[in-house]
């Protein structure tokens, strides 16, 4: 099912919090890194 | 609701490489774990066949300690891990009432990493002349794995494309259950698996860019001059065991939360009464996530940390004993005067509920420092984890395949075959792991191909019993091929007792499903 099919809000809504999941990742990744230094 | 499309998408080897389907990416995620199962136990076949006697007998020392350490990989993040992530994908979107995933291509990327980085780890066995692959324990501890081969490089690349994979599914899981539930499908309302898989979502979030972080150290200190955990160069060793298990603590979680969810849909099911405490279930679930951050440090006890450390990580170990409690007493709660019957999905389901609970009760001993001085490295822990990754992970994963191979296959599987599966299991697990128990407070260590002579009886029970848990997994194999071959239709609600969205579509689920979503009251 593609995601082209669903509403403008849902696909905003989704993409949003996909984005602010993979920077929280990549934060965490950094920290991580920042803390061994 | 229901909508077959079976001509809008390519067939053959394109078909599994390009889909975007939930369901064909769910199927390779199991059939990888159940590969990736079988490799791993047969290193672990190994393992046990070196240990039948004293004495060093059928591989080098250095070849055991590669076995002990890819057994451990392959079993922890190619085997439950994906299986896991595979029942995700199959079934969270038909249980919220989902066409599919939030994230389509982004689910194909996650699954398609993995069959390369376990070539990857995989191939460094095949590189002996360079030390081979991994040989320090899977915890990849500083000195050793800085000293280790080329095969450390490729193990720690390999760990780097898991965690991608890993937080892409983890992303992808979040950004569905919040986006993408039908509509009436309230938090509270989903069923216990999605929460528990919402939870392991932000653990997996929250824990793999630390095992990302830690292994980066460690590929600088083995390669670009840096001194992160050599003491000589101003660095330190213990720092890489407190990151290390920062991440692999919420990773045993990682490992057993699906399980519970997988439990919780299982046991109402056969026992034909809603789930006992369904908010406190969630909430215990939402628990032991917040304490698996803040117990870390009881896999280092004999570390040498301050007593006042000792204290808290003592105590903080102990108090997920008590969410853990609720969850036990809800399973039980639930078959409580049910109308309960005993098919194959269900007598995983019991045996994870008691054996994982054991398990539970040994990870308490190992709890209390003092006495973990004792235990520590030896093979009590290796029966203690065993009881909660074996009997807990694994036989939740045999009884959600189980239970829900009606559903992807359209057929019932063959009873007679599953109960065999069932018992063999049973009985060759606890005759492999519960003599570990004695074993280890006796003072045999882990890790080593060798041990004196008054281990001898216990170890051999262990081996027989390992080889008849190994084989007997083949009938596992059977069982699946046969269900998908053929055999008796299984209706859209395979089981009397199963509620939930995903009984409402027909056996097998059609390629696109609640193309229009359902209302849920």
């Amino acid at each position: 099912m593609a995601m082209e099919n669903l509403p403008e809000t849902q696909r905003r809504a989704i993409v949003r919090t996909a984005v602010t999941l993979g920077l929280i990742a990549f934060a965490l990744f950094v920290y991580t890194l920042w803390r061994g230094v | 609701m229901a909508t077959a499309h079976h001509a809008d998408h390519p067939s053959g080897l394109m078909r599994w490489l390009t889909s975007t389907n939930h369901k064909d990416i769910g199927t390779l995620y199991l059939f990888f774990a159940l590969t990736m199962f079988f490799v791993g136990g047969a290193m672990a076949m190994v393992i046990r066949a070196e240990l039948f006697q004293p004495g060093l007998q059928i591989v080098e020392p250095h070849f055991f300690n590669q076995m002990t350490t890819m057994h451990a990989l392959i079993m922890i993040f190619g085997a439950v891990m994906p299986a896991f992530t595979g029942f995700a994908n199959w079934q969270i979107p038909l249980m919220i009432g989902a066409a599919d995933m939030a994230l389509p291509r982004l689910n194909n990327w996650s699954f398609w990493i993995l069959p390369f980085a376990f070539t990857l780890l995989i191939s460094s066995l095949f590189l002996q002349g360079q030390g081979g692959g991994p040989s320090g324990g899977w915890t990849l501890y500083p000195p050793l794995s800085t000293q280790g081969g080329i095969g450390t490089d490729m193990t720690i690349l390999s760990i780097h494309l898991m965690g991608i994979s890993s937080v892409l599914g983890a992303i992808n899981v979040i950004a569905t259950i919040l986006n993408m539930r039908a509509p009436g499908m309230t938090l509270l309302k989903m069923p216990m698996f999605v929460w528990t898989w919402l939870i392991t979502a932000f653990l997996l979030l929250a824990a793999m860019p630390v095992l990302a972080g830690a292994v980066t150290m460690l590929l600088t200190d083995r390669h670009f001059g840096t001194h992160f955990f050599n003491a000589a160069g101003g660095g330190d060793p213990v720092m890489f065991q407190h990151v290390f298990w920062f991440f692999g603590h919420p990773e045993v979680y990682i490992l057993i939360l699906p399980a519970f969810g997988i439990a919780s849909q299982i046991i109402p099911t056969f026992a034909r009464k809603p789930l006992f405490g369904y908010e406190s279930m969630v909430y215990a679930t939402a628990s032991i996530a917040f304490l698996s951050f803040i117990v870390w440090a009881h896999h280092m006890f004999t570390v040498g940390m301050p007593l006042a450390g000792e204290l808290f990580f003592m105590y903080s170990t102990m108090l997920i004993a008590v969410p853990t409690g609720v969850k036990v007493f809800n399973w039980v709660a639930t078959m409580w005067r049910g109308s309960l019957s005993f098919e194959t999905p269900m007598l995983f389901a019991l045996a994870f509920v008691m054996l994982f609970t054991i398990g539970g009760f040994s990870g308490l001993m190992l709890a209390i420092a003092p006495a973990d001085f004792q235990y520590h490295d030896t093979y009590f822990v290796v029966a203690h984890f065993h009881y909660v990754l074996v009997s807990g992970a694994v036989f939740a994963i045999l009884a959600g395949a189980y239970y829900w191979l009606p559903k992807w296959t359209g057929h019932m599987y063959s009873e007679t075959l599953g109960k065999w599966h069932f018992w063999l299991s049973a009985i060759g697990f606890n005759l492999t792991f519960f003599p570990q128990h004695f074993l280890g407070l006796a003072g045999m260590p882990r890790r080593i191909p060798d041990y004196a002579l008054q281990f001898t009886e216990f170890n051999q029970i262990s081996s027989y019993g390992a080889f008849l848990f190994g084989f007997s997994q083949l009938l596992f194999v059977v069982v699946v091929l046969k269900a998908v071959r053929g055999g008796k239709k299984a209706e859209a609600r395979a089981w009397e007792g199963a509620e939930g969205l995903e009984w409402t579509v027909p056996s097998p689920a059609p390629y696109h499903t609640f193309s229009t979503p359902p209302r849920v009251r």
